[in-house]
């Protein structure tokens, strides 16, 4: 392999990261923050995204920022963990291809090209950057039991011959695992495409350039860790391994267990872990937290509350007494005393399709007032801004701005 | 006024060194800018921003292997070429930059014109080369000759000098910043740290009477006597993040979209949400004082008024002072009180005046800034920092926000007695959420379009919500330019309610249901009946969005709280209308960042 791989200097080095999507599936936690900003544990997604770039020796960054596009500019500014960044808008968001094709002024000759809302091993970015030499595109190839959402190939070697975007179940095994390196190539061939269908994805070009006679288009096999979140419910599976694997950005206290130098744990408290605690969090006195719990920012859990298995994002406030198991909460949530949610398995109601047996006790979006011993029923979707009465048993969905009282 | 930069040590690379050092002091001013490069002696500078500056230098490719930079904000003489620094003599052999005024300029002017000398511009500055030159002329070295000019000098500058035949960067400092950069083989000089913080974080911050003599082996501090001083070298911990937009089209816009992170990094640690308490540790020791004097100038006079207004309801006796007024009028003051200078930039000529004014009082002073190490903090017997982070827009609007935060803390940290701070600290704590909840949900953009083309804007409120109308007004003259005044609302009765038209949108700031809601009310009414439409900013407790014609809601929030995120909605009005009006919004015209003359 090693008289194969790109010389260390003409490894591409800098990254081109789609952020612009709103990530429809996951409403309503989308109301404010575009997909990428949703919180993977206690941190935004695209922050493991960025980290394994950089860890992987990407020195320039550019992002594509679309939907909700300041919330990522606030985070991030012009730079992350010294690496520069260079933002790109795409006004409207008109598929994976339109939103690389706003990058074409970014990255001079080859570079990377990664989902700003898939958590991906920094492995598998250098196996796509030492693999690119002499193809056009250069993709991970992984091997999984379900189709991920950019489809199946086939690889014969390590040259791509087919992209299959909706394959039979079981038919093929090997998956684009949405990770890639281009040449400027892939510019001119985006241009060249017609927009009539009136989005424009990434694998049309990828696909021209498996036909066109002049180009190849490589794949490098990879077996390392890559996560995404789909549906809400995935935000919980998501914190649970990235607890388990001790990915945290944040000091380890304890075996499985930490919390931010400027949290406040009431020492009659108690934190089983995993558990991540972030900073300025408050945990008052008798709450058990854990395991597998991400407590984000500025967060408050009252005293008494039993949290595990819920991903809760920054400034939210849990009165005392609270039972939260399989949980998403979004950001500056008031929630009132003795909220009960126990936790799946729940049929849950996404647009038009049912999904039956998700462990989910419920999601609560952005900004939701809470009163006093509220119950949610599993399968629960709390939109944003909504106003629940005390003592509501929620069931279904709740409209944005909604009030509901008992 | 103005940016300085000097650097040596760095060969050919010195012209784009200096040029990227004055880019990141354009927040100090951007009517004219120049360079001046040894061993040649070149000289270029031009009226109007860096811009033009950069045109020259590319298309003459001027070369030097040391020099000088000044980007100007004017005090003395309109912005013009021959009022741009660097200032030579008559022969081109001293090159000089300047930040402050030389106070005794006009009498060192006449006797130098007496003995023949030619002057070409208008500024106090050019001064300067005129007295070194004459020196060099009788037979003085470069060293001696700068030496014995500066002491003659007087009033408050920042100087940095190259003489012909010389190698080296003479500089001193007197009442304005000056920082030296201390990196492997070169040195830099600045105004500010941003100016090299891309080539080094090892910085000496010099204090007044100070003089660098710097050359390609290194540089010399020394005193006014001209002995050597020791000097600590600190390593900022500045990020060359302040330097960019991130994508934001104005440093403003990206300041206003950073209020949510500013005040949770003010907050951060000082608290105990256990116990109830406040605590700042930089001041923890100070007893309680007996009377409190804000003195402050701009967007911070207002942070002033509230923070008094604040401490009053605390009954400690508690006044806000305009920092230019105070020392030239000062107030009666006894030994027990303090007197606070806000500043963000800690540099602020007259809000120093003001405090050195108290210092030579005797009475105790204390800063409450955003920069660390600033003459302000340095100075003072007590410094506070509200930690917003680098603030490059001209227009404050982060840092406003966080010096009122910054007042609550300081206020429970001063009055003594217990009492139960729980519910402070968590409208406190709320405050970033709240903020970024009208980030996401502002209508006021949409405003602009009604209202965009008014005659005039008038800001009213009562009580803190006074700061408030006042600020939204300043933001909204600073950056649109159009006319706009802000009212305690029941003073509008007493005369401006002449210049309101169904043409002068009035802004009413209602937090709250209490009497002063009550009455502001009243006061809407009032502007109303004289056809004026207007724009409730109101949290909703009141009847005001009731009673307004249109209304800008901000989250229910405690009293102490509420008027910064009225302020954020005013923010946004300003920003969309400057905008809207193609406006230089991060650089307004005649203003400067940090103003550094009195």
């Amino acid at each position: 392999m090693s008289d194969t791989s790109t010389p260390e200097a003409s490894r591409p080095t800098s990254a081109v990261v789609l952020a612009a999507g709103e990530g429809i599936r996951l409403r309503p936690l989308t109301s404010n923050q575009p997909k990428p900003m949703l919180p993977a544990g206690t941190r935004p997604i695209l922050e493991y995204v960025l980290n394994a770039l950089i860890d992987a020796g990407v020195d320039n960054l550019h992002l594509v920022v679309g939907y909700q596009a300041n919330r990522v500019r606030s985070h991030f500014g012009s730079t992350y963990r010294d690496v520069s960044i260079t933002y790109h808008t795409q006004e409207t968001q008109l598929g994976s291809g339109h939103a690389l094709f706003q990058a074409r002024n970014g990255p001079s000759g080859s570079f990377l090209l990664v989902n700003g809302d898939q958590i991906i091993d920094h492995r598998i970015v250098e196996a796509v950057a030492a693999a690119h030499t002499d193809a056009t595109a250069t993709l991970a190839v992984v091997e999984g039991p379900e189709a991920v959402n950019y489809g199946a190939v086939d690889l014969d070697g390590d040259e791509i011959t087919e992209l299959i975007e909706q394959p039979a179940t079981g038919e093929f095994r090997l998956f684009n695992a949405g990770v890639y390196a281009f040449t400027q190539q892939i510019f001119e061939t985006l241009a060249t495409l017609s927009v009539d269908r009136g989005e424009l994805p990434l694998t049309d070009a990828i696909e021209q350039l498996i036909t066109a006679t002049d180009h190849t288009v490589g794949g490098v096999r990879t077996d390392h860790f890559w996560m995404d979140a789909t549906h809400p419910w995935d935000l919980l599976s998501l914190s649970r391994e990235l607890l388990s694997r001790g990915w945290v950005d944040v000091p380890a206290v304890d075996t499985d267990i930490y919390v931010d130098d400027t949290a406040h744990v009431h020492p009659d408290a108690t934190l089983v872990g995993p558990v991540v605690v972030d900073s300025d969090v408050i945990i008052e006195a008798g709450a058990v937290v854990g395991p597998y719990a991400a407590i984000g920012e500025s967060t408050t859990v009252g005293s008494g509350s039993v949290l595990r298995d819920v991903v809760i994002d920054t400034d939210t406030t849990i009165g005392p007494n609270t039972t939260a198991i399989e949980l998403v909460i979004g950001q500056g949530c008031d929630i009132s005393a003795a909220l009960t949610a126990e936790g799946g398995p729940a049929d849950v109601v996404l647009g038009e399709q049912v999904y039956s047996d998700v462990d989910l006790s419920g999601v609560i979006a952005d900004r939701v007032d809470i009163g006093g011993s509220v119950t949610v029923e599993p399968g629960a979707l709390i939109g944003p801004g909504a106003t629940i009465g005390a003592g509501v048993i929620v069931r279904g969905q709740i409209d944005a701005g909604s009030e509901v009282v008992r | 006024m103005c940016g300085i930069v000097g650097s040596i040590g760095r060969g050919n690379e010195t012209v784009e060194v200096l040029m990227n050092g004055l880019r990141s002091l354009e927040y100090r001013g951007y009517d004219s800018a120049g360079i001046a490069l040894g061993p040649e002696m070149t000289v270029l500078r031009r009226s109007g921003e860096l811009d033009s500056l950069s045109e020259v230098v590319d298309t003459t490719e001027p070369t030097g292997s040391y020099g000088i930079g000044h980007t100007r904000w004017s005090t003395h003489g309109p912005p013009t070429d021959n009022n741009a620094h660097p200032h030579t003599d008559e022969n081109s052999l001293v090159a000089v930059v300047h930040n402050g005024i030389i106070e005794n300029y006009a009498e060192l002017k006449a006797e130098l014109q007496e003995a023949g000398v030619t002057f070409t511009s208008d500024t106090d500055t050019e001064v300067v080369p005129h007295l070194i030159a004459q020196a060099v002329a009788a037979g003085d070295d470069p060293e001696t000759a700068f030496h014995n000019t500066v002491d003659r000098l007087k009033g408050s500058y920042a100087i940095a000098v190259i003489i012909d035949g010389s190698e080296t960067i003479f500089a001193a400092r007197q009442g304005s910043p000056l920082v030296v950069g201390v990196g492997d083989d070169c040195t830099y000089l600045a105004s500010d740290v941003p100016a090299f913080v891309d080539h080094t974080r090892d910085a000496v911050f010099l204090e007044d009477g100070h003089r660098v003599i710097a050359t390609t082996g290194g540089y010399t501090v020394l005193d006014g006597e001209r002995n050597p001083v020791e000097v600590d070298v600190e390593t900022v911990s500045y990020t060359a993040e302040a330097t960019g937009k991130s994508g934001y089209n104005h440093y403003m816009l990206k300041e206003i979209h950073e209020q949510p992170t500013a005040l949770r990094q003010c907050f951060s640690g000082r608290a105990d949400v256990f116990d109830g308490t406040i605590t700042l540790e930089e001041i923890d020791e100070i007893p309680q004082p007996n009377a409190v004097q804000f003195v402050a100038c701009g967007t911070s006079y207002h942070a002033a008024l509230y923070g008094a207004a604040i401490l009053r309801e605390m009954g400690i006796p508690a006044e806000a002072y305009l920092a230019s007024e105070y020392a030239l009028s000062p107030p009666p003051l006894s030994l027990g009180t303090l007197v606070v200078g806000i500043t963000q930039s800690g540099e602020t000529a007259d809000t120093l005046a003001a405090l050195r004014d108290a210092n030579g009082r005797g009475v105790s002073t204390l800063a409450l800034t955003n920069t660390v190490n600033s003459t302000a903090a340095r100075e003072c017997d007590h410094a506070v920092y509200i930690r917003a982070g680098p603030e490059i827009g001209v227009a404050a609007t982060k840092t406003f926000s966080s010096q009122l935060v910054g007042c609550n803390l300081l206020a429970e940290e001063l009055v003594d007695g217990p009492r139960d701070l729980r519910p402070l600290i968590e409208s406190l704590r709320n405050l970033p959420d709240d903020v970024q909840s009208i980030l996401d949900s502002s209508t006021a953009e949409a405003l602009v379009e009604e209202y965009g083309d008014s005659e005039a804007y008038f800001f009213i409120g009562r009580g803190t919500n006074v700061a408030v109308a006042l600020e939204g007004a300043l933001k909204c003259k600073e950056i649109s330019y159009e006319h706009a005044e802000g009212f305690p609302a029941g003073e509008l009765k007493h005369g401006p309610l002449a210049l309101v038209t169904p043409d002068t949108p009035v802004f009413a700031v209602v937090t709250g249901d209490d009497e002063r809601a009550q009455k502001t009310l009243g006061n809407i009414k009032e502007v109303q009946a004289r056809g004026a439409p207007v724009i409730a900013v109101t949290d909703g407790e009141s009847d005001a969005a009731e009673i307004a014609d249109e209304t800008l809601m901000i989250p229910e929030m405690s009293e102490r709280a509420a008027p910064v995120l009225a302020n954020v909605q005013l923010q946004l009005f300003s920003y969309y209308l400057a905008d809207a009006l193609g406006r230089s919004i991060d650089k307004p015209r005649n203003l400067a960042k940090s103003v550094t003359v009195e």
